[in-house]
């Protein structure tokens, strides 16, 4: 829940080519000063380090590209979204460009949790005859090992075509698997060129 | 000669796997791309793209190369460990960040030498980038090697490995030097002819022209440099820029996607600080003292904030609280600043000028920690290094910021100054633990378990073109033994001792005070493995120590050997502006205790460098003795 006082602008991004590599933490201080450089009249939180009131999506991991990444701004004023994305527009790197922007509601859920289906587009190499992905992706975590069952964030299965093929995980609040490990586990023959998340929805 | 084309195709899958991709991917906001330049200059920073992207030289020489037509000045930086090698296992070269081209491919590289520690990392950043590391081996059609930046005052440990020596500051000096090299080459002259014409320019030293002396004849000569042809200086003298004061305080930046070092927008208030600290290198290179105006600076800090997109900003110099508009400067940005989640800093505070209205104006809304540098621990030994600061001045700092809300305080002492005794050491110890008494004073309460007081010692490193320049560096043995007569002399232990690893202290005194045998010496510890001296996890002692073993030349003599003031230094054919023998006068002066005051508070002291060099001190008003007021 939001200041209800305050204008929240949902704006969605693209992450790609060699901004791909960029860190979530690396991107959200871009973006940052993207809001800054646009002079859009963004609010500061109260306190002991004020900073402003930005909120990040679901982090993509480094390397993985993404044409729907998300923001949410509060703002102390309106400003048509037209012209704010405008703004946005002039202040940002090509390969780190906003695309879209529109109001939400001040209760509507923050960005990070409200979309947990990721779907990906993966290229090969080549084309690919067949993938198989394996019942279970051990990974670190603060050092500790942990299992995860890919069954239960694979929820749609590999989509094949040619070159390139589209599956789609769910995260959850216990943890989600990252899609290039998802590969890095998967065997099929050739090589991944590019991770790119091309959707996030609320359902499956 | 190597084409000039991206091997980003190349680099990319070695990226990606890198630590740190960012620091390789160039697209940063405010970079600046000219492939239609003719002319193509590599500003190179011989350390990761963290600390270089910070570094104030690169910022500025890029945009003034840019700012010529027909020229473009392109970023590098030395990979970090992982991608050196990474980059060696796959055959490719060290390259530039805009067009991702080799070095090779470039007309001119210029490298700036930061501090003492870089220069096994000069060695790297060359031998990655595919060229021969002595200027004298380079192929016609190899690019130029250049350097500047504060090592340049003693240029003899890197003389070899450039074909020219840019001393002073840059802004003018560069370019010039740079259409010298574009003029000759157009017509086609040999690397010979260009490294004469460099040589006949202001403030363009070219080592290879010259015969490095031996010991004795150097002092018979008055000398260590011979020229080996005629017509050729023998005295270099540093170039100011003459427009600084008056040339904008926004410098146009790039903003890098990682947090690099000082990641906020820093603008350049004044430059030059004529305190004359009787050890401090910068005090006497940026000399004279130069500021600019409130309204420049205001100006440029909110066209700045409004171009990057910085919320920070630190106003930067040697020394900012002594501009004289501070106060003004400090009070319009505050209010310019205000509700917009802007953070105004100032990199170094002085404790003579540090009050309550100071505390006030730099309080912002976050209090990080202050640092403040009394230097030595008793007041005869900051006489001796004119230090001109007092404990009352320590305290009333203290007082002042501790009441204003901080808890923080780093000091920052010298260990092993020259005329130092285990008193002054003690006295270290008793100048914290009252500065800590003082701070316990003001403190609430119920906050006085939060306060932190913690004192940092760095080793004495003898610097080139300073009063302090022949006096030697105690051995690390000594140094390790004065630390701990320092930790054993501090009670409280709520007060944290940190100290620098004196063995790097030594390289970097070798460095400092070594002729042109130090190259040979550098060039030997980078082929035993020596770089990255400068980061702790990285300093290979054994690779030193490797070296020295190998060559007869003998370091400690270089690091620790105390001359007379009539003794011919290796780097006394470079001109810092300040003479000989004012130099020679000032360390009289310490010897015996007596001050100089700075003469844009009080009379010149008579350094030289206005007569010398027709330039004068710019102040934007008179300076006041006590610090700023906030009236």
């Amino acid at each position: 829940m939001t200041d209800p006082r305050l204008f929240r602008l949902r704006a969605t991004f693209v992450e790609e080519g060699r901004l791909a590599m960029l860190s979530h933490l690396e991107v959200a201080h871009t973006l940052e000063r993207v809001v800054r450089r646009a002079k859009l009249p963004f609010a500061i939180s109260q306190g002991f380090s004020p900073h402003m009131k930005i909120a990040f999506g679901a982090a993509l991991p480094v390397g993985v590209g993404s044409t729907c990444e998300i923001f949410d701004l509060q703002l102390t004023e309106y400003v048509a979204p037209a012209k704010a994305l405008a703004a946005l527009q002039a202040a940002s790197v090509p390969e780190l460009m906003v695309q879209e922007c529109h109001y939400i509601e001040h209760n509507a859920t923050a960005a990070s949790v409200a979309f947990p289906f990721s779907t990906y587009e993966v290229v090969f190499d080549r084309a690919i005859e067949s993938i198989e992905a394996p019942e279970t992706v051990t990974v670190v975590r603060k050092r500790k090992e942990k299992t995860l069952v890919v069954g239960e964030f694979l929820v749609k299965p590999f989509e094949l075509e040619g070159n390139k093929a589209v599956f789609t995980l769910e995260a959850k609040p216990t943890g989600s698997l990252r899609p290039d490990l998802l590969l890095a586990h998967c065997v099929f023959d050739g090589e991944v060129v590019s991770i790119t998340r091309v959707a996030q929805s609320e359902m499956c | 000669m190597v084409p000039f084309e991206s091997i980003w195709p190349q680099v990319a899958p070695l990226v990606a796997k890198a630590e740190r991709p960012s620091r390789y991917i160039n697209h940063e906001w405010g970079s600046v791309y000219k492939p239609e330049a003719g002319f193509r200059f590599c500003m190179v920073y011989p350390d990761t793209y963290e600390l270089g992207q910070a570094n104030q030289a690169l910022r500025i020489l890029v945009n003034a190369v840019n700012a010529h037509d027909g020229m473009v000045a392109e970023r590098g930086f030395l990979p970090a460990p992982d991608m050196c090698d990474a980059l060696r296992r796959e055959g490719l070269p060290l390259f530039s960040i805009e067009s991702c081209a080799p070095l090779g491919a470039f007309d001119v590289i210029g490298i700036t030498l930061p501090h003492e520690l870089a220069a096994t990392n000069v060695l790297e950043a060359l031998d990655l980038a595919g060229l021969p590391l002595h200027a004298v081996d380079r192929a016609e059609d190899d690019p130029l090697v250049v350097a500047g930046g504060p090592c340049a005052l003693n240029p003899e440990p890197y003389a070899p490995f450039f074909d020219a020596i840019n001393i002073g500051e840059g802004e003018e000096s560069l370019p010039e030097g740079l259409e010298v090299i574009r003029t000759q080459r157009a017509r086609g002259a040999s690397r010979r002819e260009i490294w004469r014409a460099l040589a006949a320019l202001d403030g363009w030293y070219v080592p290879s022209l010259y015969r490095w002396r031996e010991a004795d004849e150097a002092q018979e000569a008055g000398s260590w440099i011979e020229p080996l042809e005629e017509g050729l200086p023998t005295f270099i003298e540093k170039q100011v820029f003459r427009g600084f004061a008056e040339s904008p305080a926004w410098e146009p930046c790039i903003v890098p996607f990682t947090e690099a070092v000082h990641d906020r927008l820093n603008v350049e208030i004044l430059r030059g600080c004529a305190r004359g600290c009787r050890f401090c290198q910068a005090g006497m290179m940026y000399r004279p003292v130069r500021e600019r105006t409130a309204d420049n600076i205001v100006a440029s800090v909110l066209e700045g904030l409004a171009e990057t997109g910085y919320d920070e900003v630190s106003l930067t110099s040697l020394s900012s609280t002594d501009h004289s508009q501070i106060s003004e400067i400090l009070t319009r940005l505050n209010r310019e600043c205000a509700g917009k989640g802007v953070r105004i800093s100032i990199p170094s505070q002085r404790l003579d000028s540090f009050g309550v209205d100071m505390a006030g104006l730099v309080a912002g809304q976050k209090k990080g920690g202050l640092t403040f540098a009394p230097e030595a621990g008793t007041q005869r030994l900051r006489d001796v290094i004119n230090k001109n600061v007092t404990e009352d001045d320590l305290f009333g700092a203290i007082d002042a910021a501790f009441a204003a809300g901080w808890h923080r305080c780093k000091l920052y002492f010298m260990i092993g100054l020259p005329t130092e005794t285990d008193d002054d050491i003690k006295g270290i110890a008793r100048l914290v633990q009252q500065a800590y008494d003082h701070a316990r004073a003001v403190v609430p309460p119920d906050q006085k378990g939060s306060i932190q007081i913690s004192a940092s010692c760095a080793l004495f490193v003898p610097k080139a073109q300073t009063p302090f320049q022949w006096d030697g560096q105690i051995p690390p043995e000594e140094a390790l033994r004065r630390v701990n007569l320092l930790r054993h002399s501090v009670k409280y232990r709520a007060i944290t001792i940190n100290w620098h690893d004196p063995k790097t202290s030594f390289v970097e005194a070798v460095m400092s005070r070594g002729g042109r045998e130090a190259a040979a010496l550098v060039e030997e510890a980078w082929r035993h493995g020596a770089r990255f001296d400068a980061w702790t996890e990285c300093f290979n002692e054994q690779a030193w120590r490797d070296a020295i073993d190998v060559l007869s030349f003998d370091v400690e003599a270089a690091a620790q050997t105390a001359y007379p003031t009539d003794y011919v230094l290796p780097w006394d054919h470079i001109g810092c502006g300040a003479t000989t023998r004012w130099l020679a006068r000032e360390r009289a002066l310490a010897d015996e205790g007596i001050t100089t005051p700075d003469c844009t508070f009080e009379r010149c002291s008579g350094c030289g460098t206005c007569m010398r060099l027709g330039v004068d001190n710019q102040l934007a008003q008179p300076r006041v003795l006590g610090g700023a007021r906030n009236d």
